[in-house]
């Protein structure tokens, strides 16, 4: 099997730039246009992951490991932040039987 | 400081095992002790000049201030949490833990030379504010409030680490210095596009968090909606930590593009300093109302990290503790109002200098540093913000942070006219509101160093 | 490197038309063509079920599930990706030596005091 860095270099560096920032805008405006919390958080999750894609590879092209260490870290945080959310979520359907970020409405200014 | 972050992580867990102790009585002062111990071990590095974990953490003396000002504004607010849980079955410490988790979030960003250590600083606040945000789990309130930051943090980190996979892709390291290196060498060469549009997410990123315009609209519905001891927290740890962070990564890193970013960072300033002021002449809620203030406060600072001067650190360092002080004696007497008149509004503060003038005073005293009067350390804060931008000729910043500084006077003595000229108009409001010692004791230490900065801002101001 | 030629991508675009052209086909058949050959109904109660073969379907599988399973799953998204930072260690534990299998032993005296505390919690407790 080849060194799977010179795997990741087989494809020229800016379709992995375009790649990943094709998905992270698709989160983008995931978030922006979704009304359900949970779709809002998979898109953000869509984000975070075209971020880890973009480091791996920037990563392999430079040989420098800090790139790969950085995802790790990610992965931690996000997996952290999913915990923390999913809680939040669940604590509102219990309350309200919806997701849907139309009813957090009663703090206007 | 590496030691402080250590301690902080470990008493930490150890607090949430004392959680399974019978006694709830030792909790607050030990957790108290954790912090104290946290504080004497940081300031131990003092005058030193080091680094830790291969160059991901450095200590000066600047950051040991700012961990010193979050550390404190952790020991001020903890002993309001003495009578904050009515119900016997709230799990007091894990918040306490929780509080501990978030202050080493804080520590980590104002001590990184790694942009790794600064994404898990800020993630570590950031997730454990979202926890204290929907902690009060009957409300709706508080559950609209965890929602809506924890989607839009969750949000403006995937922005903020976007820019900084666009910056290593650039430059190839996450390290300030290497950062600045490279801006450096680009002068030169001319930058690759990644550069730029790194900046730019990170700073958006950063700008998120920091609740300033036009990224703010978060900002009025969280702090109205979590439990007012965790709005207090928020104001203050979250804000110093953030505009240290901010400032540190924009000298450190990007002093040699100055021109590009100085632009972006002036318009969003005079937009949250309108956005801040103005809407918070409209507020009827107290509470809402030092929302905005927060915000505008954020534009303040930024005057100070635009100009990027030689004092512009210290002007940040003095604006974020009277800042802070002036919040911690707000919420505090906001606490004690809510929980004995049963409202956040204006009305609720009415007459009541007549009942406990001194409540009245200490609120007085914060409202008027933070409108900046002088003889208060809020006044001397705006005074070092506002010769930065005079130094950099920013004037027409200058001008509008003066326009703003006036329409603050405004919305800030509403509450003092309340307090003083109004008559309360029912009797159930008349009621004299038994301050329990240990407020008393944080709203003195408060107006007490809200004073002293106000008539000798050369205490803290020589050392830097 | 190799280069690749717009021609190269000649046999992906026919597998494409197969896969359309499949799909098209069938549906045009089941819906328009048989049932007119052999006159039967497209549409009706037995036609349109979830094709279960056993007992029949009951209710909506969409029910909420106990709270109780959701804090497991929560926990186990939470200890699992910890492990990702075992992978780099096991790779290099040779170079790492005693000090990595120190700091190993560090990481892992953490995570195990979050498991001590979440069973002290009695999350989880299964009844």
């Amino acid at each position: 099997m080849e060194e799977i860095p010179g795997v990741i270099r087989t494809i020229p560096l800016n379709y992995y730039i375009f790649l990943s920032t094709a998905l992270f805008v698709i989160g983008i405006v995931g978030v922006m246009v979704r009304r359900n919390a949970l779709i809002i958080f998979m898109s953000i999750e869509l984000m975070l992951n075209a971020v880890n894609l973009l480091l791996t590879a920037f990563s392999s092209y430079r040989s420098d490991p800090a790139g790969q260490v950085f995802v790790f870290f990610i992965m931690a945080v996000a997996a952290a932040e999913v915990t923390v959310g999913l809680a939040i979520i669940v604590m509102i359907y219990r309350n309200t039987r919806s997701v849907d970020v139309g009813i957090l409405n009663r703090l206007k200014w | 400081m590496f030691y402080s972050v250590v301690l902080l992580s470990i008493f930490g867990i150890l607090n949430l095992f004392l959680g399974f102790l019978k006694s709830r009585a030792w909790l607050l002062p030990v957790t108290l002790l954790f912090l104290a111990t946290a504080l004497v071990v940081t300031l131990t590095d003092w005058n030193k000049s080091l680094f830790f974990w291969n160059y991901m953490m450095s200590t000066d003396n600047v950051s040991v201030a700012f961990a010193t000002i979050i550390i404190v504004s952790a020991m001020l607010i903890l002993p309001l949490s003495r009578f904050y849980f009515p119900n016997a079955a709230a799990p007091v410490p894990e918040y306490y833990a929780i509080l501990l988790f978030s202050v080493v979030g804080a520590i980590l960003m104002v001590t990184y030379e790694n942009i790794i250590m600064l994404f898990l600083g800020l993630e570590t606040l950031s997730i454990a504010m979202y926890i204290l945000a929907g902690s009060d789990k009957r409300n709706p309130r508080s559950h609209e409030a965890a929602l809506k930051y924890f989607l839009m943090g969750a949000f403006a980190t995937g922005i903020l680490l976007f820019g900084v996979a666009m910056l290593y892709g650039a430059t190839g390291t996450f390290n300030l210095s290497g950062l600045a290196q490279y801006v450096r060498t680009t002068l030169v060469n001319g930058a690759s596009p990644m550069l730029y549009l790194g900046l730019t997410l990170v700073l958006i990123g950063i700008l998120f968090k920091l609740s300033v315009a036009p990224f703010h609209f978060w900002t009025p519905d969280v702090y109205d909606g979590t439990p007012t001891l965790f709005t207090a927290f928020m104001a203050t740890v979250v804000k110093t930590a953030g505009f240290a962070a901010l400032y540190k990564i924009l000298s450190v890193s990007f002093t040699g593009i100055y021109s590009v970013w100085w632009i972006t960072l002036a318009a969003t300033s005079v937009l949250t300093l309108l956005i801040g002021n103005i809407t918070a002449v409209y507020q009827q809620s107290f509470k809402r109302m030092l929302a905005y203030s927060s915000i505008s406060h954020a534009g303040y600072l930024l005057i100070a990290v635009t100009a990027m001067g030689q004092t512009s650190q210290s002007s940040i360092l003095f604006y974020s503790l009277a800042y802070t002080l002036a919040t911690i004696t707000s919420f505090a007497v906001l606490i004690l109002v809510n929980e004995n008149r049963a409202g956040e509004s204006f009305s609720a503060f009415n007459g009541l200098a007549r009942h406990n003038p001194f409540l009245a005073f200490a609120l007085t005293v914060a409202m008027c540093s933070l409108a900046g009067i002088p003889l208060t350390g809020g006044f001397f804060g705006k005074f070092y913000i506002f010769i930065n931008a005079l130094e950099k000729g920013l004037l027409f910043l200058l001008v509008v942070a003066v326009l703003m500084s006036a329409v603050g006077i405004y919305y800030y003595f509403r509450v003092v006219i309340a307090m003083y000229m109004r008559g309360s108009d029912d009797n159930a409001v008349a009621d004299r509101i038994i301050v329990p010692k240990s407020y008393a004791a944080v709203l003195a230490i408060t107006t007490f160093l809200t004073i002293l900065l106000g008539v000798a801002p050369d205490l803290l101001v020589r050392y830097f | 490197m190799q280069q690749y030629l717009p021609s190269d991508y000649l046999p992906i675009i026919v597998q494409l038309v197969l896969a359309l052209g499949f799909v098209a086909t069938t549906m045009l058949a089941t819906n328009y063509i048989i049932p007119k050959i052999f006159r039967n109904r497209v549409h009706g109660k037995v036609k349109d079920d979830t094709w279960e073969c056993g007992i029949e379907p009951q209710g909506d599988a969409r029910t909420p599930i106990s709270i109780k399973y959701f804090l497991t799953a929560i926990l186990f998204v939470l200890f699992d990706v910890e492990i990702i930072f075992l992978y780099p260690w096991a790779v290099n534990f040779r170079s790492l030596g005693w000090l990595g299998f120190a700091e190993m032993i560090v990481f892992m005296t953490l995570l195990m005091a979050g498991f001590f505390y979440v069973i002290r919690k009695g999350v989880l407790n299964w009844d």
